[in-house]
């Protein structure tokens, strides 16, 4: 039996969400702050023993904050299992309680903790007329968490994820329409006394921990202890006696030692000097405690470890810090596997940022072979060195939009083809795809150096802090990568950035041509050719899908970026490609001929005699604020990062102001005009319109005004 | 493992106990029945290693069910997986509460209405019919596998109340409630449409104990072997009973034939007997041998089995003067013999007059308690939540109710969580210190119940108006008991309203039992004085085979007492135009009376 799905409607920062489990080992992606931690505490209270009273004492922070007036409004915890047997009878007490029988027979099984107003509440809201505003914030303003309950059900049909179901069963709070209906078979029925699931199962959740000595100094959250006091209840009578005996003689030796006998006879006596002896004890002793019980004596045993080569064996707080993270993670699984052979049917193991335990190198190995059998493993990470070991099919990756968190599962209705193509490109390259805000694709190394360089420069603001990230293809295979990007898929923008290759030249054949030309004709009209079959390809591809969208140079980048309008940057790269200074002048000529047959010939030249990476390296040195981004770049980044924050035109309007100022020691008048304006638009007294309108009117020169002038 | 004391059990008691397997015992009275049924439970439960199986005892009361449960207790076995109820409480907690979002008719919710509602619907739906003199007495019925089966013997009558209970079954519906006999019929619906629900409960059932099977109807019995079917032997049962006290039948209620049991379960069954009688002397055992249909072995083994037991038959006294005759028994009894007043029983075979001379008795032996019927001012209900609540509210703390009044606050939590209350917070110890907590000094019994439950309710934070089922149960409870406190003051003094006489309701009984003999189940009595043994009366002119059902009503009246036996059929008792005759099968018996 395994965890295949679960749902979170208003649970802390999710609204309405659902995470996808198979068998075997499962990952949680996310960035800090996504909810990785909420997830697994959800999954806690309904299977971790420790932490079923808390389920109990959910209150008014638990709610989904997005949900505005939280009152009326129910928390939904629900997990579906699958894979059960209904002839096991070791299942049939779990299954009592939460199999749902269809057709007759017991297929899977769900487990919900309900939190919602009590009777009475409900009751109340259901008799409230439709549209009748006043008469629910008359319910809502007497409701306290007071008011609700907790409980647990089972065989539940519903599916909490549809807004309408959650409508129907709860209510529509906007519209005030409750039904009229308070009992739904759809929510199952209650979890029978006599079932206790938490302990039907065996659960062990390895917490990313950040002072992994503490834990092991204190005696209850020590794991080696758990383990010995597991054990010190099975040890045979007859074999501890013997130590206990000699526990007694120890105690009865160290009573005896003249020494000790002398302080008794001290004490007694200053006593009798001091309180006379009507009021001093009657008999006083000293005894030496040593526990001759198996669980308290074990106490007293201690890990040692050996780490360096001379054979030092050293106490936990002697270990490296990632030695004793190891050791931990170990007891923990260790932990994991004595609770496991209790025999209970189905086994999970929750780690969270198991990389905060291990270093990375381990991280893979260790997850490569972490895999026990009749067990489900769900970890979280915000590692990729880990993730890209994890089958995209058994991944759960966490976004954050808006405010709240959802859940993507990366593989629904892929075709197995397509799932191999993205395992495969998620292996070679890293999964930090899965872990950005939104994404570029990009075909090869000058996009890759150049866009992010340009970004920064003139906009004075990183890709990284707008949430980009810009991946190299190092092909035109983008579709085996954007096929993650879809409505079913990850909710998360992917900007394609392509050449169409259209031909710098007229590649009509003219009989005059001689061999060389011809074949460059040929050559231009191919690549044009392909780049016509690959736009049509990939607009076919992405037809239909708002989370892809593809932007095509018309030519080649290099050739695009001349065309923009940087043909001096181009020029200045020209001494480092060519030292014959003929050449060097044959080639400026070129580049600053506005002909787009004779610069676009020569850049690429020179491209292919540095080699293109090197090339966009020597001319990233020279974009300054003045570069023009090509459009379709721009268009690229703004479909990927579609909202601009008030706050990120605030600082890149700071930077084009530091540029426009440049060295001038005093800046302009019109600068402190304009900073002064830029205040009042942080603080939200002026609108984007204006301070826009303000840029356009006072810096009409400025290159920021081309983009700003789109928005 | 459970071990007993070898002085614990004799030798077929032991032997039924150790069998393997599936047993099913006839045993005749006084012969440990509910002994050998409480070790064995004890038994089976010490065998359980696992949290996730279960022993399950079926009994026909729920004071049956409490007194085999403390017995268990008290062998000092470990309760935890034992489950022990009666045969409607069973399908309630282990087949509609966990099951009912499979049935068509539950699923959107569903409440169990109270008796005292129930007779008020019926009541009022018998109403258009009055002409046709249709009351709620004609309206008994019980459900069978093919549907509900109407008990009124008069066929006449069969057209109309056909009617009145599709009325009665549309209004439920409506309201979303079920009465009793829907909770067998639901029951055994989901059971037959939903295979999995036996084949889950099989697999959490070691063993399924039934006591006194031979009241069990064909429905339960279903229910039953559907569960032991779908275990494919895994499942064992212990049906335990006597078909010679088979008295129910008109109630649907009947001895099974062993192996059609059998076969319906598909199990194998061992038939097994206990015959030795510990109860009564040789005397009355031969007596009442004169009534064994079923000729089963009874031996008489009890250590007083030579006592000069008295057995008088007396049918020429007259309506009129029977009072001061049982009177006479009474003081006989206990002024002569040295009988205590508790031990004495009189039993008749119908409600009216019993009740009738409940009231005379009490009227001509001041000296004397009784516990008849109509003597407990509420009660009516065992199932009603304020009931229950009443249990906790009239007894004291006291270290040996403790573990009673623990169970009770379990009980009384759990209809609490059924019917939609928040107990989070309470947990029987909290309960029961808040219960305990409540002192109050109004003597009057019902203003003091309404002023306990509110305040209760109103600690523990538990509006009753908002809950249906608490509500309805409320005012059931209220409206019932109402009656009957005004009617007991009419017909005898103001104290029977007093708090005083509510306790002790659940004190142990210490006056002469008054009861009627189907009430009697299970009981003994050193002596038996029983009256209106006449022709109509026993057996009931309606019961289908006259001479069996006699002679079953005979033997159980009979096989009651330990030491002295009184059979009176009264003379001039009229029967429309004509008198009542003594019950053929009492007349024929051929025995030599003492005088």
């Amino acid at each position: 039996m395994h965890i295949s799905k679960l749902t979170l409607v208003n649970y802390r920062n999710f609204a309405n969400t659902q995470l996808v489990f198979k068998e075997g080992v499962n990952t949680i992606i996310g960035e800090n702050g996504s909810g990785k931690t909420n997830v697994f505490r959800a999954i806690r209270l309904l299977l971790d023993d420790s932490l079923l009273r808390f389920a109990y004492k959910l209150d008014e922070r638990d709610f989904f904050r997005g949900i505005g007036d939280w009152r009326g409004h129910w928390i939904i915890i629900s997990l579906e299992f699958e894979k059960i047997s209904q002839d096991e009878s070791i299942q049939s007490l779990f299954l009592h309680g939460t199999g749902n029988i269809m057709s007759g027979a017991v297929t899977r099984a769900t487990y919900n903790l309900i939190f919602r107003p009590k009777y009475e509440i409900r009751l109340a809201l259901s008799e409230l007329a439709e549209g009748d505003q006043a008469g629910l914030a008359k319910i809502r303003n007497e409701i306290t968490i007071e008011h609700y309950e907790a409980i647990f059900t089972g065989k539940s049909e519903a599916d909490f994820n549809d807004g309408e179901v959650y409508k129907t069963i709860v209510g529509d709070f906007d519209a005030v329409k409750f039904n009229e209906e308070l009992n739904f078979s759809e929510i199952g029925s209650k979890i029978p006394g006599i079932l206790s699931v938490a302990k039907e199962i065996s659960f062990t959740f390895v917490q990313a921990l950040r002072d992994v000595i503490s834990e092991f100094q204190n005696n209850r959250t020590n794991p080696l202890l758990t383990l010995l006091k597991s054990k010190s209840g099975e040890i045979d009578p007859l074999v501890f006696q013997p130590i206990a005996d000699l526990v007694n003689g120890l105690n009865t030796s160290i009573e005896a030692l003249d020494d000790v006998q002398e302080i008794r006879n001290d004490i007694t006596s200053t006593i009798k000097d001091a309180a006379g002896e009507t009021y001093s004890p009657t008999s006083l002793s000293i005894k030496s405690d040593l526990s001759d019980e198996a669980d308290k004596l074990f106490q007293s045993l201690k890990l040692f470890v050996g780490e360096s080569e001379q054979g030092h064996e050293g106490p936990i707080h002697e270990l490296s810090l990632g030695g004793a993270n190891l050791i931990y993670l170990t007891l923990k699984l260790l932990e994991f596997k004595y609770q496991k052979a209790k025999q209970s049917f189905a086994n999970f193991l929750l780690i969270e940022e198991p990389e905060a335990h291990i270093h990375t190198h381990i991280q893979k190995t260790l997850f490569d072979r972490l895999n026990f059998a009749d067990t489900q493993i769900i970890y979280s990470t915000h590692s990729t060195h880990i993730s890209e070991v994890s089958n995209v099919e058994n991944i759960n990756i966490l976004g954050k939009h808006h405010g709240k968190c959802e859940a993507y599962q990366p593989s629904v209705g892929m075709s197995p083809t397509d799932i191999r193509n993205v395992q495969r490109y998620l292996d070679a390259v890293r999964s930090n795809l899965l872990f950005a805000k939104s994404v570029v694709l990009v075909e090869g190394d000058a996009e890759e150096i150049l866009i992010p360089a340009m970004i920064k420069k003139v906009l004075g603001v990183s890709l990284d802090e707008l949430g980009i990230s810009l991946i190299n293809i190092r092909s035109t295979g983008f579709k085996n990568v954007a096929v993650l990007f879809h409505d079913f898929r990850i909710r998360k923008k992917c900007g394609i950035i392509t050449d169409l290759d259209a031909a710098i030249i007229d590649t009509t054949p003219v009989p005059a041509d001689f061999e060389a030309l011809k074949s460059y004709k040929l050559k231009c009209l191919a690549s044009q050719t392909a780049g016509i079959a690959r736009k049509g390809i990939l607009e076919a591809f992405e037809h239909g899908n708002p989370w892809v969208k593809t932007f095509f140079a018309d030519h080649t980048f290099e050739v695009d970026f001349i065309k923009s309008g940087n043909a001096a940057q181009v020029v200045a790269t020209i001494p480092e490609v060519y030292t014959d200074s003929a050449t060097i002048t044959r080639a400026k000529n070129d580049i600053e001929s506005g002909d787009i047959a004779r610069y676009g010939k020569r850049v690429l030249r020179m491209a292919a005699q540095e080699g293109k990476g090197w090339f966009a390296i020597l001319l990233s040195k020279q974009i300054d604020h003045q570069t023009v981004i090509p459009d379709y770049i721009l268009d690229a980044i703004f479909f990927s990062y579609p909202s601009v924050s008030n706050e990120v035109w605030v600082n890149i309007l700071n930077y084009r102001l530091r540029c426009i100022q440049g060295a001038a020691a005093i800046p302009s008048p019109e600068i402190v005009e304009f900073r002064t304006k830029l205040r009042a638009f942080k603080s939200g007294t002026m609108t984007f319109e204006e301070i826009r309108n303000a840029m356009l009117a006072t810096f009409a020169a400025d290159k920021i005004n081309d983009i700003l002038g789109s928005f | 493992m459970f071990v007993w004391d070898a002085n614990d059990l004799n030798e077929e008691q032991a032997d039924a106990i150790q069998k393997v397997g599936s047993v099913f015992l006839v045993a005749c009275p006084g012969s440990g029945k509910t002994r050998t049924l409480t070790y064995k439970i004890a038994y089976e439960l010490s065998k359980i290693t696992s949290n996730k199986k279960f022993v399950i005892a079926i009994t026909y009361t729920h004071r049956a069910a409490d007194e085999i449960h403390e017995r268990v207790e008290n062998l000092g076995v470990d309760t935890s997986q034992l489950w022990i109820g009666t045969i409607h409480s069973f399908c309630l907690e282990w087949i509609i509460k966990p099951y009912f979002i499979y049935h068509q008719s539950l699923k959107n919710g569903y409440r169990v209405i109270d008796s005292h509602d129930k007779d008020k619907l019926l009541e009022s739906l018998c109403e258009p019919y009055k002409h046709q003199k249709i009351t709620i007495w004609d309206c008994e019925y019980y459900f069978s596998k093919e549907g509900y089966v109407l008990t009124c013997p008069e066929l006449g009558k069969h057209a109309s109340l056909q009617k009145i209970f599709a009325e009665y079954f549309q209004a439920l519906h409506d309201a979303k409630q079920i009465d009793f006999e829907l909770i067998l019929w639901y029951s055994h619906q989901l059971i037959s449409t939903v295979p999995a629900i036996s084949e889950l409960l099989s697999n959490l059932f070691s063993y399924i104990l039934i006591d006194e099977y031979q009241d069990t109807k064909d429905i339960q019995y279903d229910i039953v072997c559907s569960i032991l079917k779908a275990g494919q032997g895994a499942t064992s049962t212990f049906v335990v009973g006597d078909p010679n006290q088979s008295i129910y039948e008109s109630l649907g209620g009947y001895a099974i034939e062993p192996t059609l049991f059998g076969q319906m379960a598909n199990i194998e069954l061992v038939l097994l007997e206990l015959s030795q009688n510990y109860r009564s002397t040789v005397r009355l055992v031969d007596y009442f041998g004169n009534y064994n249909f079923f000729d089963t072995t009874i031996v008489a083994s009890s250590d007083e089995r030579h006592y000069p037991s008295l057995i008088t038959f007396d049918s020429t006294v007259t309506k009129d003067t029977l009072p001061d005759e049982i009177v006479r028994l009474i003081k006989y009894n206990v002024e002569v013999k040295g009988i205590a007043p508790n031990e004495i029983c009189v039993l008749c075979p119908q409600w009216v007059p019993l009740a009738s001379m409940t009231r005379q008795l009490v009227a001509k032996l001041p000296s004397y308690s009784f516990d008849g019927p109509g003597m407990a001012p509420f009660g009516r209900d065992m199932d009603n939540f304020w009931y229950k609540l009443s249990k906790i509210a009239l007894t004291e703390p006291s270290p040996l109710m403790y573990v009673r009044r623990i169970r009770w606050a379990a009980d009384v939590l759990r209809d609490l969580e059924d019917a939609g209350a928040d107990v989070t917070r309470i947990s029987k110890k909290s309960l029961l210190r808040e219960c305990n907590s409540i002192v109050l000094a109004e003597p009057d019994g019902l203003i003091y119940l309404r002023a306990f439950f509110e305040i209760l309710c109103d600690r523990l934070d538990i509006p009753i108006a908002s809950h249906l089922t608490l509500k309805d149960h409320y005012e059931a409870f209220f409206a019932s008991a109402e009656a009957r406190v005004k009617l007991l003051i009419q017909q005898g003094s103001d104290s029977l309203g007093t708090v005083v006489n509510f306790r002790k309701v659940f004190q142990a009984r210490r006056g002469v039992t008054l009861s009627t003999i189907h009430g009697v189940k299970g009981g003994e009595f050193d002596t038996v004085i029983a009256f209106a043994l006449l022709d109509g009366m026993v057996p009931h002119f309606r019961a289908p085979k006259q001479e069996e059902s006699a002679k079953k009503l005979l033997y159980v009246i009979c096989s009651r007492a330990r030491k002295n036996l009184h059979l009176i059929s009264e003379s001039s008792r009229k029967r429309g135009y004509s008198y009542y005759t003594p019950t053929e099968a009492l007349k024929q018996c051929q025995f030599t009376y003492d005088d």
